[in-house]
């Protein structure tokens, strides 16, 4: 039947009205799709954040998750090369990894003697190129800044060089030799006591002789890093301190300190068997992790392995809750943009229906069923929905490409530094198409109620209604 | 005579409307046969039941009592579905006000009923444009209703009732709304369809002037048929 043709031409009778209902639907389409764009944007920059720093999936000694902070040296993973290469060179595998390396955490003292300050740290070791390599990560092309990537790492032959939080460098009154800026606060009162952590813990250095070496000719501002072996006695190492970073949370940046994995291994292990407490395996995409943590249960059951490994969402549960929040307020949206949608197309159909009244009595008297003319009415609802859904992806599209072109600056949740902003409208493959869907089935639907009105009218009374 | 020589038959039918509380009785008891292929008219004064007659003929309303025939079916066992396709198939509506679908063309107007009749495309092409000719519109097929004059437009109604080659062709004062030539014009031209089409006519007016070459003529007064003349 010509249902669609006629449909068709009675939305152009009445084109204002039509026109204002079509715009309705553009625009819900629009807020959906740029705010939905923008929640994709830091979904995935988030989690581009986080993978490029601390990997997708996280294999630890079993136990480390739940008791490791306490004594992160005790879950050492032991013959660690081992476990990477067996990971790296699973055939399985070996596709879908970009990065496999060990990791190093621990808890310590700083000490800066020149200037009698000291403070705890969290010490993080790493291997600098990997940590390089696992930073080029950037699977949904976002629009991360150049700065990050060339943010100064620590390089593999730098075995005593290390990063600091830019609080921490600050309370280690390491201001003037790196150029941390906000040092104008007020320090405290020297007491007369000195604190335990300024003596001169030196004579504890295991390692033999190093503290007989003339004082280094290295330039950078040192520290000395106390902490308590694997086997449970105190021993110190020297770090150089490189450059600081700062981290986004300030509990953290108060005590970053980041190191080349060997020098946190001699702190750690001294003369003993060098360990790492984690192994940080980056997928090539974040769709593979339940593949890759199947695969991996199975490798470690075969190996009788006791390890243990988390994803990124399991270690940082922020991650999801802030997808969660964001989901909430999403559908907050688009409710509010689907009843806008639902009373429009509703009083416009209704409105139809009624100025059309002796012609429904009229093809009723020619012979179309009454499912002919709910189905001529629902139509037109049909054809304000595509019309309206197809225009708004449209706008969206130009819309998108007008804010993302403009190079405005913001810094999400968790960042450092501020990033482009760019509406991710189609990095989720779902959004358009399934807005597009949805707004057309509620166009359907918000017409079915003035269809079924029309499609009641006693034909008598409709003919004469004049 | 037997049934099928009649196109209607009705039987002590009555008719009543609710008007707030008040019953209103249109037709109070009308029996009548109406010959098949006969130009027949019902002609009454406002207000004396024709539309009410017509709309029963149609099968648009069932009566409240007795018995209405239309074809040898009796419209009161129709379901709505069922009348619908009755409709579709037997009846041709000349309305007083055209009422021509205005978002079509002359052309598809007429064309519509075809459609509801699922008749295929060619077919549909051919009845239309005869049609279309028969009626001396052959030139402005593609205009809208907006587009044609009173007389053209009733002339498309013409055409639209009669393409489908229906058993009946209810006409309700379809010359009310067109001044004095117009209307005769498209008297005359409805004289000339059915003579050549012979299908049933039923042609309702006030006017009694149209009543000249009716084959048989029914006359209502306050729902009650008063006199019937002709064969
Ligand atoms: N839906 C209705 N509700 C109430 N009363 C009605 C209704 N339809 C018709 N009537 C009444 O029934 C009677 C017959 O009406 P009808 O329309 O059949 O007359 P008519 O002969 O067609 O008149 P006209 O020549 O003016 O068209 C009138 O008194 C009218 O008021
Ligand atoms: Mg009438």
């Amino acid at each position: 039947m010509k249902t669609l043709h006629i449909a068709f031409r009675n939305i152009f009778r009445n084109s204002r009205r039509s026109l204002m209902t079509i715009l309705a639907i553009t625009v819900s389409a629009v807020a959906v799709h740029l705010f939905g764009g923008y929640v994709a944007n830091i979904v995935y920059g988030m989690q581009t954040n986080y993978v490029c720093d601390n990997g997708h999936l996280q294999v630890y000694q079993e136990g480390f998750f739940d008791y490791g902070a306490g004594n992160p040296a005790a879950y050492g993973i032991s013959r660690y090369q081992d476990l990477i290469k067996l990971i790296t060179q699973d055939p399985q595998l070996k596709d879908h990894i970009t990065v496999a390396t060990p990791i190093l955490k621990f808890y310590g003292i700083a000490g800066n003697f020149k200037k009698d300050a000291s403070k705890t740290f969290f010490g993080i070791g790493y291997v600098p190129s990997d940590l390089k390599k696992m930073r080029k990560w950037n699977d949904y092309n976002m629009k991360i800044r150049k700065s990050r990537l060339n943010r100064i790492v620590l390089s593999d032959d730098d075995i005593d060089g290390g990063i600091i939080g830019e609080g921490m460098a600050r309370m280690l009154l390491l201001c003037e030799e790196l150029n941390v800026k906000n040092c104008k606060g007020k320090l405290p009162e020297k007491s007369d006591q000195k604190p335990a952590a300024t003596e001169d813990f030196s004579f504890l250095e295991e390692s033999n002789g190093l503290n007989d070496i003339p004082e280094s000719t290295d330039k950078r501002p040192r520290l000395d890093l106390l902490a308590a072996t694997a086997a449970g006695a105190p021993n110190i190492v020297t770090m150089y301190v490189n450059n600081t970073e700062v981290q986004g949370v300030k509990a953290l940046d108060d005590n970053y300190a980041a190191m080349h994995i060997s020098l946190a291994q001699r702190l750690l292990y001294g003369k003993g068997e060098k360990k790492a407490t984690g192994i940080v395996i980056q997928l090539r995409h974040t769709k593979d992790i339940p593949f890759v943590k199947a695969r991996l249960e199975k490798l470690f059951d075969e190996n009788r392995l006791n390890l243990e490994f988390k994803d990124y969402t399991q270690i940082v549960p922020m991650y999801r809750q802030v997808i969660s929040f964001l989901f909430a307020l999403f559908s907050f949206i688009a409710t509010i943009m689907g009843v806008i949608v639902l009373f429009t197309i509703i009083n416009t159909m209704t409105m139809s229906v009624m100025e059309r009244v002796d012609e429904i009595g009229t093809i009723r008297a020619l012979g179309l069923r009454r499912s002919g003319i709910l189905g001529q009415f629902i139509a037109e609802g049909l054809l304000l929905g595509v019309l309206g859904a197809t225009l708004g992806t449209v706008v969206s599209v130009i819309a998108v490409t007008g804010i993302n072109s403009a190079g405005i600056m913001w810094t999400p949740p968790n960042y450092v530094d501020p990033v482009p902003l760019k509406i991710m409208v189609f990095l989720n493959p779902f959004l358009a198409p399934g807005c597009w869907l949805g707004l057309v089935l509620l166009a359907v639907a918000s017409s079915i109620f003035p269809a079924r009105k029309a499609g009641k009218m006693v034909i008598v009374d409709a003919l004469r209604h004049v | 005579m037997n049934n099928s020589e009649f196109a209607v038959r009705l039987t002590d039918v009555k008719k009543k409307y609710l008007m707030g509380k008040v019953e209103v009785e249109a037709l109070k008891g009308v029996s009548l046969q109406i010959p098949i292929k006969k130009f027949n008219v019902i002609i009454g004064p406002s207000g004396s039941g024709k539309t009410t007659l017509l709309n029963l003929l149609g099968c648009i309303d069932i009566p409240s009592s007795g018995c209405v025939e239309v074809c040898g079916q009796d419209i009161a066992r129709l379901s709505d579905k069922q009348a619908s396709d009755f409709r579709a198939e037997n009846i041709g509506f000349i309305f007083q006000n055209f009422n021509l679908i205005p978002v079509l063309s002359a052309y598809e107007n007429v064309e519509y009923p075809l459609l509801l009749m699922k008749k295929p495309a060619k077919e549909r092409r051919e009845l239309t444009l005869k049609m279309l000719h028969d009626v001396g519109l052959s030139s402005h097929k593609h205009h809208r209703p907006n587009e044609l004059s009173g007389g053209q437009r009733q002339r498309v109604a013409i055409a639209r009732a009669l393409v489908k080659g229906p058993k009946l062709v209810l006409a309700d004062e379809p010359t009310a709304n067109l001044d004095s030539k117009t209307g005769q014009s498209i008297i005359d031209l409805m004289y000339k369809m059915q003579a050549e089409s012979h299908t049933t006519f039923i042609f309702s007016s006030h006017d009694k002037q149209v009543m000249e070459h009716a084959e048989k003529v029914f006359e209502i007064h306050d729902g009650l048929l008063m006199e019937e003349r002709g064969k």
